[in-house]
């Protein structure tokens, strides 16, 4: 193993004395009478199978009511032609539009601040990540 | 490099006496993981936090260790993420912030009853404490620990070459700081 030149191994952290017979009578008292986190429980396999079975009744229930939203006939609405000017000028004041979705970062999901990275990190980075560095320097 | 067949014979311990079987896992490893989080937190106070954080954790987990992972890199594991958990609430704390940690070290350091180095030693901490985070945790995994690099695979969740360039990179730097470079 390499090792780092000219610097004497030794270790300078001290601890009290008698400390690790102290911390191990600590955690024991903390431990000690308090129960292990358990294996996880698993629902019995009837049980489960109903609740998955609900579960899809449920989903289907929920598109098949949702598809009948969307794709039934709007008799109740006026068709884009119908619609006055001042109705529709209307509208526009107090509804979102998509020119206004798509002026507003916060909603695009871009973040607004990007950090600033030293070289150092992307560097250490990369390496950690195993991407070859050369092969990036040449494409560059 | 602990000895694997003791591993397995406390986790076929814990299995039948849990209490026995952790007391003797906490007397087996609560020296190199208190140093393993010390040289991250340096504070000895912080590291007795951080130790005891470790072991409470652990037996809260025990009945759910996977048996893939070595009960030595599963504590290890563990005492990483809490050392890392208190240096960054630290940070959020104080006005210390992680680029500062090296000047904050030197400070604390000095006259510090439980920091026993000498003038060499303050200066390969500041070195090590000058690495990114995890680099640090490499360095000090392979050159103080002697862990291989496949139990430090498991430990970071990083492959075995990145963590092998890792270290060569975090050597270098030691040496080309401690050489004024």
């Amino acid at each position: 193993m390499k090792r780092v030149s000219k610097i004497p191994e030794g270790n300078p952290f001290k601890v009290p004395e008698n400390y690790f017979e102290t911390v191990t009578s600590k955690i024991i008292s903390a431990t000690s009478g308090t129960t292990t986190g358990g294996k996880k429980k698993v629902l019995d396999l009837r049980i489960r199978t109903f609740l998955a079975v609900a579960a899809s009744v449920a989903i289907l229930c929920l598109l098949s009511y949702t598809g009948l939203l969307l794709f039934s006939p709007r008799n109740s609405y006026l068709s884009f032609s119908e619609i006055s000017v001042e109705t529709y000028s209307e509208s526009i004041i107090y509804d979102l539009d998509i020119n206004t979705l798509e002026q507003d970062p916060g909603l695009s999901g871009i973040p607004e601040d990007k950090e600033q990275i030293e070289k150092t990190d992307i560097i250490d980075y990369l390496l950690l990540e195993e991407i070859d560095i050369f092969e990036i320097q040449e494409l560059i | 490099m602990i000895n694997s067949k003791t591993d397995i014979d406390l986790v076929k311990l814990l299995e039948t006496d849990i209490n026995k079987g952790f007391r003797l896992v906490v007397e087996k490893y609560r020296t190199k993981l208190y140093y393993h989080i010390r040289r991250l937190v340096i504070l000895h106070e912080d590291a007795d936090d951080a130790l005891q954080n470790t072991f409470i954790n652990a037996w809260r987990n025990i009945s759910n260790f996977r048996k893939e992972s070595s009960l030595y890199t599963w504590l290890y594991t563990i005492a990483t993420n809490e050392a890392l958990t208190l240096i960054n609430k630290r940070t959020h704390n104080s006005a210390v912030s992680l680029d500062d940690l090296d000047k904050w070290f030197a400070v604390s350091a000095e006259g510090n009853i439980w920091f026993d180095g000498d003038e060499a030693q303050v200066k390969l901490q500041n070195a090590v404490l000058k690495l990114p985070e995890k680099q640090r945790i490499v360095f000090n995994l392979k050159y103080y620990d002697n862990l291989t690099y496949e139990e430090m695979s498991e430990i970071l969740k990083t492959s075995v070459g990145a963590l092998k360039a890792s270290y060569h990179h975090a050597v270098k730097k030691i040496e080309n700081l401690l050489s004024g470079i």
